[in-house]
């Protein structure tokens, strides 16, 4: 029907320009998109039945001469339909060319090929540039982040180039890693960090920033995610979490295209918390002192200034700033695209940041049945880290201890020393800031060189070979201005590691059509090596604070501390697919994988991981065809098996590693300690993995998406059972238990409006449910911890993992209340715990699931708007029915001791007999229960709906100059949130992995940018 | 054609999976950085490196374990109380009895003493096939057995019997031991170790096990069983055959760092400072009061390099007013201070006396001071040998006799005979001065459960003590790891 419409308005307007045409000799004009209008370069002009002819010049314009008029000229361009024109004058012509929709039918990145997407029988969500992110994106995930269903992509933190936790179709395994498989450019890379570790006496975030930091996302064209098990069983024991295949840029036919683009922005914390402010701190201290919460010799008396503590910690209007510049272009043997990047942002915290240099070249080369090719990229990626991060005391980062220190408080003493408080063990905010200084520097080069054959008509063999190498090396030094470092004279931390991985791979493959009917078989091997090396040296006691780490000898050389570690695993696998298409109808996927691991026990070396799909594509049947309303419709299917093979090396033998020291002869010594209960038949968990989905498009497209149901149980899952720890030991590797998440995604595309004033929206929906099928006979696993709050989370039966387990709290006692339903100590004003055993004493036995860290249903809604050369994005997410805990709200309700200060609002409104709250406590004696700080007040309701990003863009338009193409945009990313939740962000997860955890969080930054593309 | 398409792809195919695996063993696990057990343990330097850390397990040092391990056997007696920082919820229920399974510093006291004996196993087991001399293998067997007899010591008197575990091919579950085996296997073991060990000076290095180290816990354990008639033989063998001990000259510098090498010290939990605090003694952190500047009555100045912690180890005032005038043991003990505003702040009064027994190390590392933890000296092994004689003959003049040589030592006149008209008299001035002697070091709830005087003196202090509380709770992970265990009654 749409190529009807086409060929129709074709037709039309060549008999426009038949209409307009006079006998003369000069031909010129300009090729453009029929859609963007933009100009086509290097398209060809030729004259039929002619030699004569020409190309489009950098401007898409053309001129040359022609004897005779009118002439019938063909014009051609890749990727574009070709169109034959009647030139009859010498009028300036402007020929539009409509995009090959053939052509341009989306072609989706599958692991080890490419598919038509009418081809894909698997559920594979695809992202192309144009819908990436459009905020700053420091790493390839942040591109897609709330863009694909089932995927729930959280930041660690705000901190610049934090953590980033991926869970492709939830969590299915405890210990053997969630994250998805990550390949770029055909090449699965190893995404662990090269220094794990902060250095000596330096609190960092759980989670380590994001190794895919080094890969410039301004270079990448396409990410795929494959979600479903056949899409992702071709990666057999590493397939089970999903896969992520990221695409980078490759040169188009054409002239040389340059483009830059840049952006400079301002960052800003974008929600506070509220603290006691000095006079408050003051007045609620003394009345709590007053009412017998601590000693009169307490008592706060006059003050001069205060600090407010937190907001010395803030870098405002932290810049960020980004260039990216790129050269790409090609003909029809060679094709390039190179690019330059450099990224810088603060922190919105003092004294951190992170940078980027990278830069990429991308060749291929085709010499009639031979192709090569190499895409390689390096770039040097430099981070500041301040002090911050999930510890507390002497040992706290700055978010911690500007919450805790005394907002009465001058910054410096009489001495003009970092004043330290009195009444706690942490040292001043300030201090730590800028007292602990942490720097790190990584190299890492990422290339592949491929060499494809295609011979025999049918057959194609691809040799891929790649490295992958990071080399980091990070810088502690903890000064005097610390008391940590005055009393060890200063500590200096080196800590150094490179991991490499190498690969080598071969595939075949054979596509033969005949009948109506397509074949496509795959079969490759390939083999794939990581090793890592770690190196760390530490010293303290040194005269003097200026050397910092530049000269460890000057150290006190008997606390010289030096480790250092190497090791090795190895994938060996073997891989076929094949895909039949059956006319145009029935699809056929089968795909296979043979998995070998070095980190497997003796008797389970190899692992078999099958996978199958059909798709009826019912579009093409006649009783469909006849639909007006349907424009495609397809049913999928599938079913298949994949591996989780992410655990440490070494789990499946025991090894002797250092021990604890010992003192032996009046000197600390080193042992060794026997490490683990061996267990040689140790293997890969196994995830199963069922799907059915729909691919649909209505009215002529302007409906279009898909929905998936699928069902994915982790079986033989690797769990550290719990052994008795009479051995000595407390776990052992096993393969038992079983983990089932289930869910239904919810894709769809429409075009609203179109015309000069256009409209066009994506809604992703996800609903998600996991639970825990089998434990290998353990009833509880406890797990979880922060600071003194600890067993968090339960892993039990029935129940979804790490599941918040805690008291629930239903209000304040009363005067008045009757005390004779409880034998516990409590007084008017204390919490009202509930009694769920109704035993009168509430102990460990009255806690009870209070929440699930997942959450059931997640929402994103992305509308574009075009006007003219005006565009706007505007980008809402959302995520409901998961909790976290704030462990700094446990911070304000079970203080350490009386003088830290803590969250406004519970200490405000606080119980009195005056004002009998039934919802905040007295804080007179808050540890007078006991610690119960897993509760229904802390463990709160992470819901919330952001509006995400906004961005206009205006596009100059410019008539005939060097320059192609100029545009300016202003974007502004996490502009509203809207939530109960009362730390920094509920979006983020600062602990990382499956227990939820928010402490000390690094703030999320608003950012407002201002940029320019400009195009050459 | 069809044919040769197929040989041409199979070989491709083939070139490929010959090129990968054409170094053979691609997926063999090779260990780089960690040792492997099939020849590690046959040798010399194996087997040594595996004891010095059974030896570490033992001592229980790591971290703030020195102050965790030394706590719970002086939280709930007369000596001190803590407060303060975000242990004092845990060690609140400590003091008033609300013990229960899930608290902390339990597990502290169960783990490395497993991981001592499973050390000890593994290391009796490899001895015998190992390269080791005839005669090191005896000596290394020996420490094994001993370092294995102290690490049951120690559980026993925590938690009660406890299981059996003796070597690694057990059952992975294993039901606690009875009564009886548990008393006899300790005391056969630590026999075997004071026969087979080197004598005191003779063992390959300091801190390695001696023959008198043996005998002290054995004595030890005799007592705390109440074995009087044992305790009395091994007290007389120790001071009949161990010449070499006497009390240090001055109690005020008996636990100062430079003093470690004395004659007093049998065995001890060794302490190093290190910034790691793997082997550190935490007492002086928890013990300067807020704002410490100095302490005219000890004549300690507070150096800047020390850390001043919020935790408080504070000694109640009835403990501190139950020493005789002129008892220099009191001079550990501070009743006022110096804070850095220089205002004299008193401490006497709020039951905030502080000790500084182990007195703050100059050569400190961060919170790690060096001193070590007396786990058996002389003194102990006097006033042993004198409660073991009045228990089994009532009060007589050898036993008052070696009880006056600590107080002698202690600035204070010796005990006569009329003072002390009945074994039930004497057993109340040894607890006494065992108190005074032996405050904070970790022996006061095993000396008042010995006379019978936990539970009630607790209760007199308006403490929710039972009769259960002799022993600890089994810690609830210990429980959930392995059904076969039985938590201790009324927990």
């Amino acid at each position: 029907m749409n190529r009807n419409l086409i060929q129709f308005s074709l037709v039309l307007i060549l008999l426009l320009f038949s209409l307009t045409a006079l006998a003369q000799r000069a031909i010129t004009g300009k090729v453009v998109d029929a859609k963007t209008s933009e100009p086509l370069i290097g398209a060809t002009l030729k004259v039929e039945g002619s030699q004569a002819g020409t190309q489009t010049n950098a401007d898409g314009e053309f001129s040359f001469s022609y004897n005779s008029l009118p002439v019938k000229v063909q014009v051609s361009f890749v990727g574009y339909v070709t169109r034959s024109i009647e030139v009859r004058d010498t009028q300036a012509l402007t020929i539009e060319l409509e995009p090959d929709m053939e052509l341009l039918e989306d072609v989706v990145v599958i692991g080890y090929g490419t598919a038509k997407k009418s081809d894909i029988t698997g559920s594979v969500s695809s992202i192309t540039e144009k819908d990436f992110n459009k905020g700053v994106n420091v790493s390839a995930e942040q591109l897609i982040a709330g863009k694909v269903s089932g995927v729930q992509i959280v930041q660690s933190s705000g901190e610049p180039g934090g953590g980033i936790t991926v869970n492709i179709r939830g969590m299915g395994s405890l210990n053997a890693g969630n994250s998805p498989l990550y390949v770029v450019d055909g090449f699965p890379i190893d995404n662990s960090s090269a220094v794990s570790g902060t250095g000596a006496n330096f609190t960092g975030m759980r989670t380590a920033r994001n190794p895919l930091n080094s890969i410039n996302p301004n270079d990448i064209a396409s990410i795929e995610v494959l979600k479903d098990a056949s899409a992702t069983a071709i990666y057999g024991s590493r397939g089970a979490n999903g896969v992520v295949l990221i695409t980078t840029k490759r040169g188009k036919e054409g002239g040389l295209k340059v483009n830059y683009d840049t952006y400079y922005g301002v960052q800003n914390i974008m929600n506070d918390i509220d603290l006691l402010s000095a006079n408050d701190y003051k007045a609620v201290m003394n009345s709590l002192i007053d009412a017998g919460a601590g000693n009169a010799n307490l008592k706060i008396g006059e003050f001069s200034g205060g600090t407010d503590w937190l907001d010395r910690m803030y870098h405002k209007d932290a810049p960020i700033q980004n260039h990216n510049l790129s050269f790409s272009g090609g003909n029809q043997s060679t094709k390039y695209h190179t690019s330059l990047n450099y990224f810088n942002q603060d922190g919105v915290l003092i004294n951190s940041g992170n940078k980027r240099y990278s830069a990429r070249i991308n060749l291929e080369h085709t010499n009639k049945n031979f192709t090569f090719g190499t895409n390689i990229s390096s770039s040097y990626v430099a981070d500041n880290y301040v002090a911050n991060g999930m510890d507390l005391n002497e040992r706290a980062g700055i978010i911690y201890a500007a919450i805790a220190y005394e907002p009465t408080l001058s910054v410096y003493d009489q001495e003009n020393n970092y004043v330290l408080s009195k009444n706690m063990n942490i040292d001043n905010p300030l201090a730590i800031a800028n007292g602990k200084t942490s720097v790190s520097n990584l190299y890492r080069t990422l290339g592949t060189i491929y060499g494809e054959v295609k011979f025999l008509k049918d057959f194609t063999a691809r040799l891929n070979l790649g490295a992958d190498i990071t080399s980091q090396r990070r810088d502690t030094y903890i000064d005097r201005q610390t008391m940590e470092g005055r009393s060890n004279g200063g500590i200096a931390s080196i800590l150094t590691g490179t991991n490499n991985s190498f690969l080598s791979e071969l595939t075949l493959n054979y596509r033969k059509r005949f009948n109506q009917q397509d074949l496509n078989v795959l079969f490759g091997t390939t083999g794939q090596q990581f090793n890592s090396f770690d190196q760390s040296s530490q010293g303290s006691g040194f005269p003097s604070d200026v050397t910092k780490t530049d000269n460890m000898s000057l150290g006190d050389p008997t606390r010289f501390i030096v480790t250092s570690g190497r090791s090795r695993n190895s994938l060996l696998s073997y891989l076929g697919r094949v895909n039949y298409n059956l006319y145009e109808k029935y699809l056929l996927t089968a795909s296979l994988r043979i998995d070998g691991s070095s980190r497997f026990g003796e008797n389970n070396k190899y692992g078999v991981f099958p996978s199958f799909a059909f798709a009826w594509r019912l579009e093409n049947e006649d009783f469909i065809k006849d639909l007006e309303f349907i424009s495609s419709l397809k049913l999928r299917s599938s079913w298949g098996q994949t591996g989780n093979q992410a655990i440490g090396n070494y789990q499946s033998m025991t090894t002797y590693s250092s021990g604890q020291m010992a003192v032996i002869g009046n000197q600390q010594v080193s042992t060794t300690t026997p490490n683990r209960v061996p267990n040689p038949n140790l293997k890969w968990e196994t995830s199963e993995q069922l799907n059915f989905g729909l691919d649909y498009g209505f009215l002529r497209n302007r409906i279009t998406g898909s929905l998936d149901w699928f069902v994915k149980t982790t079986k033989d899952m690797l769990l550290n059972l719990p052994i008795p720890r009479t051995t000595g030991f407390s776990t052992m590797m096993t393969n038992v238990g079983s983990v089932r998440n289930g869910g239904f995604e919810v894709l769809v595309n429409t075009i609203n409006l179109t015309g000069p004033l256009s409209w066009e929206s994506t809604l992703n929906m996800t609903w998600l449910n996991n639970k825990v099928l089998d434990l290998g006979g353990i009833d509880n696993i406890f797990t979880g911890s922060a600071g003194g709050t600890s067993n968090i989370a339960l892993i039990s039966e029935g129940l979804p993992m790490y599941s918040f387990y805690g008291y629930v709290i239903d209000g304040v006692w009363q005067e008045g209340d009757d005390f004779s339903v409880t034998k516990d100590n409590v007084k008017p004003g204390d919490f009202k715990y509930r009694d769920i055993n109704g035993d009168k004493v509430v102990n460990a036995d009255d806690r009870t699931v209070i929440g699930s860290p997942f959450p059931n249903f997640m929402a994103s809604l992305t509308n574009n708007f075009s006007y003219k050369r005006f565009n706007l994005n505007i980008f809402l997410d959302g995520v409901w029915g998961s909790k976290m805990l704030n462990n700094n709200l446990v911070d304000t309700y079970f203080p350490a001791n009386l003088m830290r200060n803590r969250l406004a609002e519970p200490m405000l409104n606080r119980w009195t007999p005056s004002n009998p709250s039934d919802v905040y406590p007295s804080f007179i004696n808050p540890l007078g229960q006991g610690k119960k700080e897993v509760n229904t007040y802390t463990v709160e309701n992470a819901d919330f709906l952001r509006l995400n990003t906004v961005k206009l863009g205006y596009d100059f338009h410019i008539n005939r100059s060097a320059v192609k193409g100029l545009g300016v945009f202003v974007t502004g990313q996490n502009l509203a949130m809207w939530t109960k939740y009362k730390g920094y962000d509920p979006s983020i997860n600062p602990n990382g992995g499956g227990v939820r955890i928010d402490w000390n969080a690094f703030p999320t930054a608003r950012t407002i940018l201002f940029g320019v593309n400009l195009t050459l | 054609m069809k044919k040769n398409i197929r040989y041409i792809g199979l070989g491709i195919l083939l070139s490929g999976t010959v090129l990968l695996t054409g170094c053979r063993d691609f997926l063999k696990e090779e260990v780089y950085s960690q040792l492997a057990p099939e020849n590690y343990l046959k040798t010399r330097e194996g087997l040594t490196s595996v004891l010095y850390e059974t030896y570490a397990k033992a001592a229980n040092m790591n971290s703030n374990n020195s102050i965790y391990v030394l706590g719970p056997q002086e939280f709930m007696t007369d000596i001190l109380y803590q407060s303060g920082d975000n242990v004092e919820a845990t060690i609140r229920n400590f003091r008033e009895f609300n013990w229960e399974p899930n608290m902390d510093f339990l597990i502290q006291n169960w783990d490395s003493y497993y991981q001592c004996i499973r050390n000890a196993n593994i290391l009796i087991e490899n001895i015998p096939s190992s390269g080791l001399s005839a005669s090191e293998k005896s000596l290394f067997e020996a420490e094994a057995r001993f370092l294995r007899a102290v690490a049951y010591y120690k559980l026993y008197f925590f938690f009660g019997p406890v299981p059996l575990r003796t070597g690694t091919t057990q059952e992975l579950s294993l039901a606690r031991a009875s009564d009886d085996e548990m008393k006899q296997f300790i005391a056969s073991e630590l026999k075997y170790a004071s026969e087979n060990l080197p004598a005191p000076g003779s063992e390959p290095q300091k801190h390695r096990a001696h023959k008198a180290a043996a005998t002290g816990y054995l004595l030890k354990f005799y007592l705390n069983t109440k074995n009087w008639t044992e305790a009395g033989n091994v007290s007389s063998q120790f001071l009949n055959t161990f010449k070499g001990y006497s009390l240090f000259g001055n109690y005020k510098d008996l636990f100062k760092v430079e003093n470690e090498n004395n004659s007093e010290y049998v065995w001890v939990r060794p302490a190093i400072p290190s910034s790691s605090r793997v082997t550190a003694n935490s007492w002086s952190n928890v013990s300067f009061p807020d704002n410490f500047k100095s302490a005219p009555e000890i004549g300690l100045e507070f150096k800047s390099t020390w850390l001043n912690w919020p935790n408080e180890f504070r000694i109640y005032d009835d403990f501190y007013a139950s020493f005789e005038t002129g008892d220099k043991r009191k001079d550990l003990m501070i009743t006022y201070y110096i804070n850095t505003s220089n205002e004299r702040i008193e401490l006497l009064g709020n039951d905030n006396v502080r000790s500084f027994k182990y007195w703050p190390d100059q050569n400190h590392v961060g919170a790690a001071h060096g001193n070590d933890i007396p786990e058996i000296r002389f003194a102990d092994i006097l006033l042993s040998r004198a409660e073991a004689l009045n228990e089994l003959n009532g009060p007589g003049e050898e036993a008052l006799q070696l009880i006056n040589q600590v107080r002698a030592r202690a600035g204070l006149a010796g005990l006569k005979l009329a003072d002390v008209s009945s074994k039930e008299v004497l057993r109340d001035r040894i607890l006494k001065e065992r108190g005074h002697e032996f405050y904070n070091e970790g022996h006061r709830r095993m000396d008042l459960i010995r006379t019978g005087r936990f539970i009630t003196d607790a209760q007199a202090r308006g403490k929710n003590a039972q009769p259960h509380h002799v022993v600890f709770p089994i810690p609830q992970v210990v429980i959930d790891s392995d059904p076969a265990i039985v938590q201790n009654p009324n927990y």
